[in-house]
């Protein structure tokens, strides 16, 4: 029997696959397409999980496009068909319901999935990850029982977006982590200070420069958690979020290259000829670090998979690299950082100060360059910070002013102006539709 | 698609683009109504200043739009029949990652029933946006441009 060809398959239906079956359309009128998921859903928003167990969104404002965006686009979406195994050799793959397709281009968009941490006794107990739908519902489900108690393990952006959520139902929530501060590597010092603030004031429990070391079932999702220092914290739901590792399971014996996620060149094409990767799955280059970095973040996946989606598509379009930014809000605080906040050596000059009205401004500069930003409060005109980090713009006389209190286009030189809002050569260089 | 322009030899400054922005997207359209009995809306278009030096600043409506890759809703699209850059309001949950990528700081915060972010929308029921059409001095000028939402999905 023959198999169904594709000319291209998307394995992954989020940020990156999404933005690839797009871009794709556009490069490419013609060619079949593919996508494949695990999940039995439609494309959806996963950083909004957090709102929607808070009661914010409701299932139809979770969707990231509209159902019919696959046929308008002409493309075959396999709902809760995810790809199990592929023969890169011979342009095949396997779906979890035993079908073969082949395939002309590949992409790989699996993103990541939650690290468990070696805790001992971790096994015993029905702990949940908060990243996906299905953790949202289990989230809910839990909650639903008054004076719920919710540990999180992990104080990163999901960490505190799980305690954030389980808080808005009610639930008594702690968060361990392990690093002396929340959110470390989003923010810096003086900014996770300011969060852990808030979160105080609203109740919400962080325990910081610390561990659990072993955790014991009770019955249902309760158990125990010990710390390092012998005490315990019992809990009836236990949300894991030490971090993500990229998926890695289709890149098995004959795979493309992989050091900590797929390695991509700038057409984000893998070491095998028509496999690219995108998204939280891949390892691009990274602007400001200025090597190869796994950023699994939903802009850099979104944009990852529309270049991918170009360039598989025939249109040789480079991708200008990643750099990893962060947008959080945290009991009102609203928090935005780009690029290097945490500089790790004396290479970096850091220029930051606090305002009247309670706003705290960070930059980060190496060599004349922009590299790094952070505004936490009024984080009106951030975005001009995150554009002068992807130019890579020398910052020559502006440097004085890019901490002003009203910091905006009037402070850049003329030309430089002129450029941006006349000819619109601000931000990521439009692509070249002719190419 | 229609563009907007500053002229910034001609701004004097005056902020009456940002009072007939805010008017325009009012409940009343009406500016009395606007300002003193509705709740006042967010503008849309900002006039930077530093020294002598005054122009005023909307969104630019970018060809490849860093805040519609950004978004983590899909609320912030490119609409297909203007070419503009629209935030569906409905969809936006007020996450600020177009705050964190537009490179002209044109997306604001605009406080209200739930969070959310505003922007230009290019006055989608006037000829004339209102911005320009209300500047004094013609600091503030419209361009048509080619270009359109085709790739708008």
């Amino acid at each position: 029997m023959a198999i169904k060809r594709y000319d291209y398959v998307i394995v992954g239906n989020s940020a990156a696959g999404v933005n690839a079956a797009a871009a794709l359309r556009e490069a490419d009128r013609k060619g079949s397409v593919a996508v494949f998921t695990d999940e039995d859903r439609f494309a959806y928003s996963r950083p909004l999980i957090s709102y929607l167990v808070a009661g914010e969104v409701d299932g139809r404002r979770m969707l990231y496009r509209d159902p019919s965006f696959y046929r308008r686009l002409g493309a075959d979406l396999y709902r809760g068909e995810g790809v199990s195994e592929v023969d890169y050799g011979e342009k095949r793959l396997k779906t979890s319901k035993s079908r073969s397709f082949a395939w002309g281009k590949l992409l790989l968009a699996t993103g990541s999935k939650p690290f468990i941490p070696p805790v001992d006794g971790l096994e015993r107990v029905r702990c949940s990850t908060f990243i996906n739908w299905d953790d949202a519902r289990s989230m809910q489900r839990a909650t639903r029982k008054p004076e719920c108690r919710v540990l999180v393990m992990g104080a990163g952006l999901i960490g505190m977006k799980a305690a954030e959520a389980a808080l808005a139902r009610s639930a008594r929530v702690t968060v361990i982590e392990m690093m002396e501060r929340v959110l470390p590597a989003a923010l810096d010092a003086e900014a996770s200070r300011m969060v852990q603030e808030r979160c105080a004031e609203r109740g919400l429990e962080v325990r910081t420069g610390c561990r659990a070391v072993s955790v014991e079932p009770r019955g249902g999702s309760s158990g125990s958690a010990f710390l390092e220092d012998g005490s315990e914290i019992g809990f009836d739901l236990l949300v894991v979020a030490v971090g993500v590792r990229p998926r890695l399971d289709l890149v098995g014996d004959g795979g493309p290259a992989v050091s900590r996620g797929i390695l991509v060149d700038d057409a984000l094409s893998t070491s095998l000829p028509d496999v690219y990767a995108a998204g939280d799955v891949a390892e691009a280059w990274d602007l400001v670090w200025e090597e190869p970095r796994v950023n699994a973040l939903w802009p850099n996946a979104a944009l990852q998979g529309k270049y991918a989606g170009w360039n598989m598509g025939g249109r040789r379009v480079p991708y200008p690299g990643s750099l990893s930014m962060n947008s959080v809000e945290f009991f009102g605080l609203p928090v935005v950082s780009a690029g290097v906040v945490n500089p790790p050596d004396g290479a970096y000059r850091e220029i930051a100060e606090h305002f009247p009205d309670g706003t705290y401004r960070k930059v980060v500069i190496r060599n004349d360059r922009l590299v790094g930003m952070l505004v936490a409060g009024d984080i009106e005109r951030a975005g001009i910070y995150t554009s002068l980090i992807q130019e890579k713009a020398p910052l020559r006389r502006i440097k004085g002013a890019l901490l002003s209190e009203s910091f905006s286009h009037a402070y850049l030189p003329q030309a430089v102006r002129h450029a941006r809002i006349i000819k619109g050569a601000a931000g990521l260089k439009a692509a070249d539709k002719g190419a | 698609m229609i563009r907007i322009y500053p002229r910034e030899e001609y701004c004097t400054g005056c902020r009456l683009c940002e009072i007939h922005c805010i008017v325009e997207h009012s409940e009343s359209r009406d500016i009395i109504k606007a300002f003193k009995r509705e709740r006042r809306p967010q503008k849309r278009v900002e006039v930077e200043e530093s020294g002598h030096l005054s122009f005023a600043l909307q969104c630019r409506h970018c060809d490849e739009a860093p805040c519609v890759d950004a978004c983590l809703t899909g609320a912030m699209r490119r609409d297909a029949r203007t070419g503009a850059v629209i935030n569906d309001r409905d969809r936006c949950v007020g996450c600020w990652t177009c705050i964190l990528v537009c490179p002209y700081g044109a997306v604001r915060r605009d406080a209200g029933e739930h969070k959310v972010v505003a922007k230009c929308d290019l006055c989608p029921h006037l000829e004339v946006p209102a911005c320009v059409a209300n500047c004094p001095n013609e600091a503030l000028v419209m361009e048509e441009v080619p270009g359109d939402g085709d790739q708008a999905l």
